[in-house]
């Protein structure tokens, strides 16, 4: 019987450096692929990270087929606020818009931005930490400007900058990707750090002086597992970054996104009798963050060579 | 000695942070594309109205000079007028700043109040019942979207079962005892949404921490001293496993605030929060810098104090 929630500690914040681990001093390569293989064996034996996954594809899934599943959710129709039933699934919002389509379209606009702005974190926030690694001089500038970053209030600051801005799609992605990174550098650093000065590293060093092909030779593999951990971490706080600036108002007009439904509810005044228009885009909300969140503490376990087969 | 240089150090880093927080504004509201004129003003003005307003906030000075000038003005308390209620903005966020720290008080002792006991129980019975389901409430709450959770109790709690206000911070036309009774009835459902998203990584951090601890060697001598398991958990593991839930605390300051934007725009609690919200949809600039810094300042100074108190009431870590 597998343990359905791993041990893994969930804060990295108390995280020890993993050094009993394979993904420290094991070179990439076969023992790579090897190691991949033993991970996803043990991860298939995980019923809720198997779910998760399920969960994920499905809103993914849902997104592409938007337009096969529902009409883009743009025509008024004087069927206002009506309740969940046969004729209109998910019901009707104060302009007579199915809510259905709505969550079914708004789906594109979450995975789209919780994608677009983790990946330019989690390449923006390698790149630092293992830059801050690599040379000492820029590493104590980047952990001064990475402790700065997250001891500030960034949903304030990110409502400062999309305001500023001017809502759109890419302001979003942009603003959520900017205050991201030093989250990314934080798990990424400490990784990073500790196998740089590892003896194989050190031995590429003797071998060429290009550090180019180190990095991308030792250290990134190294620390991909980390990478893999915090894409999660981050495009599931992006959806949520994302859900609130629409929240506020600051999400793109044009556009329909979870946020946003939950923003027009409010500001229609029927949030609070119509449950109907905020229940919805918050169960999708919910279920996207928790797969997310549950796939990464799935994979953190399948990946500790201690739950692999003996 | 080392007491004073380590207060001085913590202050010291306090006051980084806030120059930072004031260099990355300024640089936001400078380089940003778009006209800095429309962060000052409206967007419809005639050119000869642009320049004086850009003289009158020195826009027309080189960079530098302009920075010197941002210090300055902060420095007196200046952060600028409100475009639609031609007030300080100081003035404004004043009003509203004591709503968002009883508010964010009052969800940070309930999430101790509440996480400490959970995570505890958890460590005691890992692997067991109580262990499984703080795990499942911990990794649910750390998913929970703020104004879903808040909705959704103003919904049950406010509509359907009417024992609590639906919004606002206290009742109009009460005074004396009843106006504070009011005051609290108002703060349940704000505090409790905002608790529930804290709960679940204050819980985990403290099954975590706790969970180390029992391993440690002088719980095992406690143990083998034949101290009852219970005095052992609560007196010795618990004590050892604040530092980290506090530094925890500290890290989350930032989330919470943001967390208390989004609640008090659900209830119309009147903090700074929803003045943030008011002036998004009013495109009111000097307020949403101004309630920025603010909160920036108030993280800081409370983050601060923790670490200095901490210094206090644990030797190691004035010693790091």
């Amino acid at each position: 019987m597998t343990n359905p929630i791993p041990d893994t500690e969930l804060v990295p914040a108390v995280d020890q450096p993993a050094l009993d681990e394979p993904a420290v001093d094991e070179p990439a390569g076969t023992d790579g692929t090897r190691a991949g293989r033993a991970t996803w064996r043990a991860f298939r034996r995980q019923p809720l990270g198997m779910i998760s996954l399920g969960v994920l594809a499905l809103l993914v899934l849902m997104s592409v087929a938007a337009p096969l599943l529902s009409a883009a959710p743009a025509s008024f129709s004087v069927d206002v606020l009506r309740p969940p039933g046969g004729d209109h699934w998910f019901g009707t919002d104060a302009l007579g818009r199915e809510v259905f389509a709505e969550v079914v379209w708004g789906a594109r606009q979450s995975l789209l931005v919780a994608g677009a702005a983790s990946l330019i974190a989690i390449v923006v926030g390698t790149l630092v930490a293992v830059a801050g690694a690599y040379v000492p001089a820029v590493d104590s500038v980047v952990g001064v400007v990475v402790d700065l970053t997250l001891s500030l209030p960034v949903l304030p600051l990110m409502i400062l900058v999309a305001a500023l801005a001017g809502p759109s799609t890419t302001t979003i992605i942009l603003v959520i990707a900017a205050f991201s990174w030093p989250e990314v550098t934080r798990l990424v650093r400490s990784q990073a750090l500790s196998v740089v000065h590892l003896p194989y590293v050190d031995a590429a060093r003797l071998m060429t002086g290009r550090h180019g092909w180190i990095i991308g030779r030792h250290v990134i593999p190294a620390v991909t597992p980390v990478i893999v951990v915090s894409v999660v971490v981050t495009a599931s706080r992006a959806v949520l970054s994302a859900a609130g600036l629409a929240f506020l108002g600051l999400g793109d007009p044009t556009v329909w996104s979870w946020g946003r439904i939950l923003y027009e509810a409010q500001q229609s005044g029927a949030m609070v009798n119509a449950w109907w228009l905020t229940l919805f885009p918050s169960l999708a909300i919910l279920a996207l963050v928790l797969s997310a969140t549950l796939l990464s503490i799935a994979y953190n376990d399948a990946r500790n060579p201690r739950n692999h087969d003996r | 000695m080392s007491i004073a240089l380590f207060v001085l150090r913590r202050l010291g880093r306090g006051v980084l942070t806030v120059w930072f927080a004031v260099t990355v504004t300024f640089l936001l509201l400078r380089l940003l594309p778009g006209d800095p004129a429309l962060a000052v003003a409206s967007t419809n003005m005639t050119e000869e109205a642009r320049a004086a307003l850009l003289t009158q906030y020195g826009l027309d000075k080189p960079l530098p000079t302009q920075y010197v000038l941002y210090l300055g003005q902060l420095l007196q308390g200046n952060l600028g007028t409100s475009f639609t209620q031609s007030v300080p903005v100081l003035d404004v966020l004043a009003q509203r700043i004591p709503w968002t720290l009883l508010l964010t008080a009052t969800a940070l002792v309930l999430t101790v109040v509440v996480g400490i006991p959970l995570g505890v129980a958890a460590a005691a019975h890992q692997g067991r019942f109580v262990d499984r389901a703080v795990q499942v409430i911990g990794v649910t709450g750390q998913s929970l979207f703020v104004p879903s959770v808040g909705i959704l109790l103003l919904y049950l709690f406010g509509l359907q079962l009417g024992w609590l206000p639906i919004g606002g911070a206290y009742s109009q036309n009460v005074f004396g005892f009843e106006w504070y009774g009011s005051v609290l009835s108002h703060l349940v459902l704000p505090a409790v949404s905002l608790t529930l998203i804290q709960l679940g990584s204050y819980a985990l951090t403290m099954r975590a921490t706790v969970v180390e601890a029992l391993r440690d060697d002088y719980v095992v001598l406690a143990r083998a001293n034949g101290i009852p398991y219970r005095r052992i958990l609560w007196k010795h593991a618990l004590r050892n496993a604040l530092l980290p839930a506090t530094t925890l605390i500290g890290l989350q300051l930032g989330f919470l605030v943001g967390g208390a934007v989004l609640t008090e725009t659900v209830f119309a609690y009147p903090g700074v929060g929803r003045g943030i919200y008011e002036a998004v949809t009013q495109l009111d600039f000097p307020v949403l810098q101004g309630a920025f810094l603010l909160l920036a300042v108030t993280v800081v100074a409370a983050n601060t104090l923790t670490d200095i108190a901490y210094g206090f009431l644990d030797p190691r870590v004035k010693a790091s």
